[in-house]
């Protein structure tokens, strides 16, 4: 891995973590934690990507502890965003909101049995309200469950592909040009 | 051998059509302090990354003609936020960051790094966290890091810029000192009226290519002056229509007038 | 305890096994017992840095264990998490940063690692304070958290936008700074003050990871009682 690579991985990961300050000033029910996760595959390829995901839970779990077994969750989104990045989904959001729905979709499967077995679904206060909706309108305890995942994850994955989408168009060619894979992901090589 | 020598050196940034170097010649001798100076945007901060082999090593793109040093060189950098290792808990470990790297073994290390933070005037910040140093201590410790390495060329990118009139005079006397040990030192900054006493030779650098090369009387001529590179005395004695040859420096200003 | 200063990994090991042991050992004795071990760590830095917020961290999960499960799965899952929660509690306030990346490079774990996670460590409390600033900025100029979707998440891209670019286009300068300074992959890098290892410790973490592997096969293989 080459020190550019290696010196973007901490960059991606803070950004993950720093943004809670914008989502808190516009007062929306997002966590945009996988943004730099996202971010990172987009620019330089899957190793960087889950290298970020691991680094960005590690040091979310110093902060709370219960953010360590959904690291497979960073690992998951890094991989899907891989995908993404290959097949040029970035070029505008016409093609990336509804890239970032999808991986709402499998991020929500892949937390889901995380949730249900490690905290039996009380992984935050919302994800705990709604699966009791869920569990009230009778669905069975793991598909309330992912219910509850789901609705948290759908629109902040999409807000995040569309967000990660913006900062590779905003990133003057010349910078986006030592990143491997920025390019590609736009649709421009 | 020379500490540093650019042959024809042309280079071109990643995705770019225009080059930000054409065509630079340019020699450093062990001991000598060369100072480039010239507009945003002339070239200054390329040249000196290709200098310091970090272009277009890590910064990508395309370099023609040959850049040869002898010796190890390390660069500092105009924003010291940004050169911090990161690793580091006090200032101490900080500068012995670099020499840790290099493996060297754990005696000379201290030694490097207790000369280095007495060069700087570090001492009493030994023990600080560099996350709660102001720009300027920081930027001094981050030279004070360059120097523990001892490398043979020294690459300067705007050192002053954080730095107080103290802090500043404190660095120019170093540089001095440094070329006296025999240091290749290439220096790009906007601080003209300390280069007369620091500099021995000026390259004027125009679009990336290089316009004049003289010593440091350079900084009172027309053409400098009037491209805003020339020292404050100069400047002002031009834009005062006195007679020419225009003083370089204060002292150089009162023998004249005396 | 406090004056005690075990080895990085050795803190690693126990906050790591405690969990591990709480969801392996039959419950809710098991959990019973890591609870009451990991708490009395979290407990052993004083109650304001450790015992609070074990506590206070691990209360929101019994509510909601209560709210969807019975109480026996209450308990047994609220073990675990309150496992969980006092041991990373204990580790945070036991582990020095430093020491880690010490203890790591004399291990002769590669120092891109050890760079990765002390560099994120770093770089997290800076890009906050930027985030704010640009929060800051953007009140002056008018941004309000009221007014439908569209219009917040219009201001969440002009708050977000120039954090990340700024923190990206800081990703050349690091790198350079970072090769001038040596550090690159694959270097053994000269460990400063490695912190003592006694063989004690080092035994000790063995042991732990027997204890984890011993109970998870015994889980597996015993079958649990009707």
């Amino acid at each position: 891995m080459s020190i550019r690579l290696l010196a973007l991985i901490p960059v991606a990961a803070a950004i993950s973590l720093a943004l809670s300050a914008a989502v808190d000033a516009v007062a929306l029910p997002l966590f945009l934690d996988t943004t730099g996760t996202i971010l990172a595959t987009a620019l330089a390829g899957p190793g960087v990507g889950i290298a970020t995901g691991v680094v960005t839970s590690a040091v979310n779990t110093l902060r709370n502890p219960t953010f360590w077994p959904f690291v497979v969750v960073q690992i998951v989104v890094a991989l899907y965003a891989w995908v993404a990045a290959r097949a040029g989904l970035f070029r505008s959001f016409r093609t990336a909101v509804p890239a970032g729905l999808g991986l709402g979709v499998i991020a929500s499967v892949t937390s889901t049995p995380i949730s249900y077995l490690v905290f039996g679904c009380t992984t935050t206060g919302g994800i705990a309200l709604t699966t009791a909706l869920g569990k009230a309108i009778g669905l069975s305890p793991l598909g309330a469950c992912f219910f509850g995942s789901f609705v948290s994850d759908f629109g902040d994955k999409a807000v995040t592909f569309a967000l990660v989408t913006s900062v590779l168009h905003g990133l003057p060619r010349r910078t986006a040009a030592r990143f491997p894979w920025a390019l590609r992901a736009i649709g421009a090589a | 051998m020379k500490s540093l020598r650019l042959d024809h050196a042309s280079f071109w940034y990643p995705a770019t059509a225009s080059p930000a170097l054409r065509d630079v010649s340019l020699e450093v001798a062990p001991g000598e302090v060369v100072a480039l100076v010239g507009a945003l945007g002339a070239g200054a901060s390329t040249l000196l990354l290709v200098a310091g082999d970090l272009a277009p090593r890590v910064t990508g793109g395309r370099l023609e003609g040959t850049a040869a040093r002898r010796d190890r060189s390390g660069i500092v950098l105009p924003t010291p936020w940004t050169q911090v290792s990161g690793m580091a808990f006090t200032v101490w470990d900080e500068v012995a960051f670099g020499p840790a790297n290099l493996g060297w073994p754990a005696h000379e290390i201290s030694r490097q790094v207790d000369h280095a933070l007495e060069r700087l005037e570090l001492v009493p910040l030994a023990s600080r966290d560099p996350a709660t140093l102001s720009g300027g201590e920081l930027q001094r410790v981050i030279i004070a890091a360059i120097l523990a390495m001892d490398p043979g060329l020294v690459l300067l990118d705007e050192p002053a810029a954080e730095l107080d009139a103290e802090g500043a005079r404190t660095l120019w006397r170093l540089i001095r000192v440094l070329a006296k040990e025999g240091k290749g030192i290439l220096l790009a900054t906007s601080a003209l009226d300390a280069l007369p006493e620091v500099a021995d030779r000026v390259v004027w650098l125009e679009q990336g290519a290089v316009r004049a090369v003289g010593t440091p009387d350079l900084l009172a001529e027309a053409a400098l002056c009037d491209a805003g590179l020339g020292t404050s005395v100069a400047t002002v004695w031009r834009d005062s229509e006195l007679p020419e040859p225009a003083p370089l420096t204060i002292s150089d200003a009162v023998r004249r007038w005396r | 305890m406090t004056g005690l200063r075990l080895h990085p990994f050795t803190l690693l090991a126990i906050a790591g096994t405690l969990p591990a042991l709480a969801w392996i050992l039959p419950a809710p004795v098991g959990g019973a017992w890591t609870a009451a071990i990991a708490l009395t760590l979290a407990a052993s830095r004083g109650l304001r840095p450790g015992l609070w917020p074990a506590l206070l961290t691990a209360a929101p999960f019994w509510l909601f264990l209560l709210l969807l499960h019975d109480v026996p799965t209450t308990i047994a899952i609220g073990l675990r998490i309150t496992t969980m929660v006092a041991s990373f509690v204990w580790l945070v306030a036991a582990l020095e940063p430093a020491r880690l990346v010490e203890a790591m490079v004399a291990a002769g774990w590669s120092a891109s690692v050890a760079y990765l996670l002390a560099a994120t460590l770093s770089a997290v409390p800076v890009l906050k304070t930027r985030a704010q600033r640009i929060v800051e900025a953007q009140r002056c100029r008018g941004l309000s958290p009221r007014g439908g979707i569209a219009a917040r998440l219009r201001a969440l891209r002009a708050l977000a936008l120039p954090l990340i670019l700024s923190a990206l286009h800081e990703v050349d300068e690091r790198a350079l700074a970072l090769e001038t300074r040596g550090l690159v992959p694959g270097i053994r890098r000269t460990p400063l003050a490695p912190p003592p290892d006694p063989a004690l410790e080092q035994a000790t973490r063995w042991a732990l990871c027997l204890a984890c592997l011993a109970a998870l096969v015994r889980r597996l293989i015993v079958p649990s009682p009707p």
